[in-house]
């Protein structure tokens, strides 16, 4: 592995101390003169039709600038997904801005842009729509129904995507099996609870180009589809990057009402509009999607599969929006491809009801599909009597093994043999007694989850943008400016793409400086997910730094009498290879920058035509291949048999890194990944009145998320390093696996400490006080 | 129906027209441009907006703009002294326990005002004293320890 200075450091991150003083940067924060507040009218109906709606009242309040209905939008179905072209075959275009069918309690219908919140507030009340109420369903199996009611033409029994996919022959692998497994795990819908709530302004101009903030995690994707909806070239729309973003985890991943509605409004009244969400409109715009998992498997005698079956239903709601792909991911990352099997067959059905409608949220189906396997592999290992470890590894890929699923691409570095046995070392595993020798009212129980592959951004799935780019500038001061169209959510993609920009530059990292940049200025970048930015972001911006580094050398060369291929930088200089000779960077960037008679403290020195101009790097690429990291975590939970609550006493988690380019900022997305795993195992559930569909954990008060006290006291983790050829000085991903491990590590847990083998997420007291025969 | 008040936000003393309905929360962000107190609920149940009334933390969202009168407001903006970073501000940047930031000001003005009554607080202490500010990036490990560094005087 090559040695590194700046990659592999707990680089401190530069916009923390921006952000321990307020942090302006933030999408909430922008004001432009003239603004007006836009509020959205929403559906208290689940589903319905508009038969008419009459605004004049609202207009007619003073404040009111512009009122935007139905009949004002463009119609022109979409898909509201960033990461994939608005018309990509693998997903469904059939939302529209606003419209006159109503297929979910709080849909919008109609938007007042005013002079302040307050009027336009008022101004919604005064807006009369007549609704023309229909039969709702609320859950797939209804939905699915002969009869039911049909929510979009093209979907019959509402069924929006049925993927299958199938491997071997099935029923000789079922055949062949000495023992055969059955069961149906449910996840619930939950949120990804981002603290900055969706927010936008978007300022039309007089030629009709429109200017956007926006806190969304893809400036691209929001310029593509708000083009797109509003019938524009993508060239008249601006989106602006925002120096950071309050969170994200997937939920801003899609293009919400708020900005089509607040570019039409701004085009209307030709000043700025600016639309916040509130925490209550949050909880109903973006979601992970329910998933109900049935799982069928085959094993021989000696642990190893014969067959996998499986077949899943996710609950898109009103819209497919991520639910076309969520399903896919699901079924191949959280289902299919975790282990190997010959003979497997999975059936997915995205299907539509009156719910609310689903976004992107860290895992993206994977955790529904972890949940579901690894629970089933904790039964049968429970009920044949094999170690938990042992069998997972019996039915491992091996590192070298080709890719089970994307063509041309090989587990290059697969490392999750040693993630199961350092992590259970850790938490000395060997210590473990079964649930039956447990006695007393707390009965503390380890558990495993793992997910054993997963991906590296999106390179070998069709559809899907991949590619990024940047531009580094250097300064005659001797430091650099990258610019690069990565969001910053708050994983810290600001500091480790630096880290790697420097690291090739050799510079330090806070010699290297992320700048402002927008669509009209920077290469395209795809979206801050899929785990993807330290290899795929990290590829071009080490890509960009290589070529100014070749630009640099050039000039030094000139100034040093020799070839460029004689140079290299460290530590801020660059150095003739075996000997003393070296110069500063700062002496050559200046020396580049100046005019052809260069001043210096030794007097007048000519300089010449080829070494001028401005020291520039550029890049843009899509990464050569989709590096399999592996995760497993570890938990030791405490149950009370009295009350059925859980508290979660520690975790470790191994993962299978590459590089590790920043240890401090990768312990962060561990630490926090369990704080949402955690949350999603035991206490989340966004829910709703049955008949009407009306959100009822709306707020943080009735939707509970972990804090600082349910937390465990110790999370450990453990970073197995390797070189991936591939990622930038060895790197592969981490972030989403921390996310999906820890619900499947609780259950497991959880069984292991009371007996009590809970399938439907979130394990709440009441289902362990049932499980214990006590409710 | 506007009433004015006349208040002391940040050692400064202020006039402020507020309606009946407005919140602190609101009237440091719109009046006055201090944007280090953040919105993530609006109802008491984030933390994101906390700042001190009086020298005690309080959620700004749930104070009204018109109970302020003679009041004293402090918000992260009134915590750096002559430029320098407070210990805990200097302690959360060091620590690693800052990711998107957004409900770094609350912990902060929260954990600010638990060590001004509680010198050395173990871990315990400072997990319940931070209860009512959520975070979703960070699992609060990083942020505890820094906490714990401030409140150490290390």
């Amino acid at each position: 592995m090559t040695k590194t200075t700046v990659v592999g450091q707990s680089v401190l991150r530069p916009d923390a101390y921006e952000k321990v003083r307020g942090g302006k940067g933030f999408p909430v924060n922008v004001t432009l003169p003239g603004m007006l507040h836009a509020k959205l009218l929403r559906s208290p109906y689940p589903h319905a039709r508009i038969v008419g709606i009459d605004a004049s009242e609202a207009e007619k309040l003073p404040g009111v600038k512009a009122v935007l209905l139905p009949e004002d939008v463009p119609q022109k179905k979409f898909c509201p997904v960033f990461f994939v072209p608005t018309m990509a075959a693998s997903m469904i275009q059939d939302m529209l801005i606003l419209s006159n069918t109503v297929r979910y309690t709080g849909q919008p219908v109609a938007a007042v842009a005013a002079t302040s919140i307050e009027i336009a507030e008022q101004a919604l009340e005064l807006i009369d729509v007549e609704y023309e109420e229909l039969d709702a369903v609320f859950d797939t199996e209804s939905a699915m129904r002969d009869g039911a009611p049909r929510l979009h033409e093209a979907a019959e029994n509402n069924i929006a995507k049925n993927p299958v996919f199938e491997f071997g022959d099935l029923e000789a692998g079922f055949a062949e099996a000495d023992h055969i497994f059955e069961g149906t795990y449910k996840t619930q819908r939950a949120h990804t609870c981002y603290m900055e709530p969706r927010v936008c302004v978007v300022d039309c101009d007089a030629d009709g180009r429109l200017t956007v903030h926006s806190s969304m995690q893809h400036m691209f994707g929001l310029r593509e589809k708000l083009a797109f909806a509003l019938d524009l070239p993508d060239s008249m729309v601006k989106v602006i990057k925002p120096p950071y973003i309050g969170g994200g985890f997937g939920g801003k991943l899609d293009i919400g009402y708020i900005e089509p509605i607040a570019a039409l409004l701004s085009r209307k009244t030709g000043r700025p509009v600016r639309i916040e969400q509130t925490r209550f409109e949050d909880f109903i715009s973006t979601t992970r999607n329910p998933i109900e998992v049935y799982l069928k498997t085959g094993i021989r005698a000696d642990g190893t599969f014969t067959a996998r079956y499986a077949r899943s239903t996710l609950d898109c709601g009103a819209h497919a929006t991520h639910g076309a792909e969520v399903i896919m991911v699901h079924g191949m990352f959280g289902i299919l491809l975790t282990y190997r099997c010959q003979n497997q067959t999975w059936e997915g059905r995205t299907v539509y009801t009156n719910n609310m409608i689903g976004g992107g949220y860290r895992g993206y189906g994977s955790p529904q599909g972890c949940f579901a396997v690894e629970s089933q592999i904790d039964e049968i290992c429970n009920e044949l009597g094999f170690d938990p470890i042992e069998f997972r590894l019996k039915n491992a890929h091996h590192e070298g093994d080709p890719h089970p699923f994307l063509q041309g691409f090989n587990l290059t570095t697969y490392r999750f043999e040693d993630c199961l046995r350092q992590g259970a070392e850790r938490i000395d595993w060997t210590q473990r007694t079964s649930p039956d020798s447990k006695q007393g009212v707390l009965r503390r129980g380890v558990g495993l989850g793992c997910q054993p592959l997963w991906v590296s951004g999106c390179v070998g799935f069709p559809d899907i943008y991949e590619h990024s780019g940047a531009i580094i500038t250097m300064n005659p001061d001797g430091t650099a400016n990258l610019a690069n169209a990565t969001v910053d959510m708050g994983s810290g993609q600001i500091t480790t793409l630096c880290q790697i920009a420097a690291e090739e530059l050799g510079l330090r990292a806070d010699q290297v400086r992320m700048t402002y940049a927008d669509t009209e200025t920077v290469p395209f970048d795809a979206p801050s997910h899929a785990s993807r930015v330290t290899y795929s972001a990290g590829n071009a911006v080490k890509a960009a730094a290589a070529d100014a580094k070749q630009k640099l050398l050039e000039v030094a060369a000139i100034m040093l009498d020799t070839d460029a291929g004689d140079l290299e930088v460290r530590e801020g200089h660059v150095h003739q290879t075996g000997t003393d000779r070296k110069l500063t960077i700062a002496e050559v960037v200046t020396r580049a920058e100046s005019p052809f008679v260069q001043m210096t403290a030794e007097g007048p020195m000519p300089t010449t035509i080829a070494e001028k101009g401005t020291i520039i790097g550029v890049s843009s690429l899509a990464p050569p291949s989709n590096p399999s990291p592996s995760s497993v975590e570890f938990v030791e939970v405490e149950v009370d048999t009295e009350t059925g609550e859980v508290k979660v006493l520690q975790a470790v988690f191994a993962h299978d890194v590459g590089k590790l380019i920043n240890p401090a900022a990768a312990e962060g997305q561990v630490e926090g990944g369990f704080q949402q795993g955690m949350g999603y195992a035991l206490m989340e559930n966004i829910q709703f009145d049955a008949e009407t569909g009306t959100c009822l954990t709306g707020d943080f008060l009735d939707y509970k998320i972990p804090t600082a006290v349910e937390m465990p006291r110790r999370i450990e983790s453990i970073f197995i390093e390797s070189n991936e050829p591939t990622g930038p000085f060895g790197a592969k991903s981490l972030s989403e696996p921390c996310c999906t491990v820890p619900a499947p590590a609780i259950a497991n847990a959880i069984f292991n400490a009371v007996g009590v083998r809970v399938k439907e997420l979130p394990i709440t007291p009441e289902k362990i006080l049932a499980g214990l025969g006590k409710l | 129906m506007k009433k004015l008040i006349t208040l002391e936000i940040n050692g400064e003393l202020t006039e402020l027209s507020v309606e009946p309905s407005e919140s602190l929360l609101q009237v440091l962000r719109r009046q006055y441009g201090l944007t280090g107190t953040k919105r993530g609920c609006d109802s008491g149940g984030c933390g994101c907006c906390t700042v001190h009334l009086d020298g005690k933390a309080v959620y700004s969202c749930m104070v009204f703009a018109s109970s302020l009168q003679n009041r004293r407001v402090t918000t992260i903006e009134g915590l750096t002294g002559d430029g320098e970073l407070d210990p805990l501000q200097t302690a959360f940047v060091e620590k690693g326990a800052v990711q998107c930031g957004y409900c770094t000001c609350g912990i902060i003005m929260t954990a600010k005002e638990f060590l001004s009554h509680e010198s050395d607080p173990d871990e315990e202490q400072i997990r319940h004293a931070i209860a009512g500010n959520l975070c979703r990036c960070t699992g609060y490990h990083k942020i505890v320890e820094a906490i714990k560094t401030a409140g150490s005087g290390s």
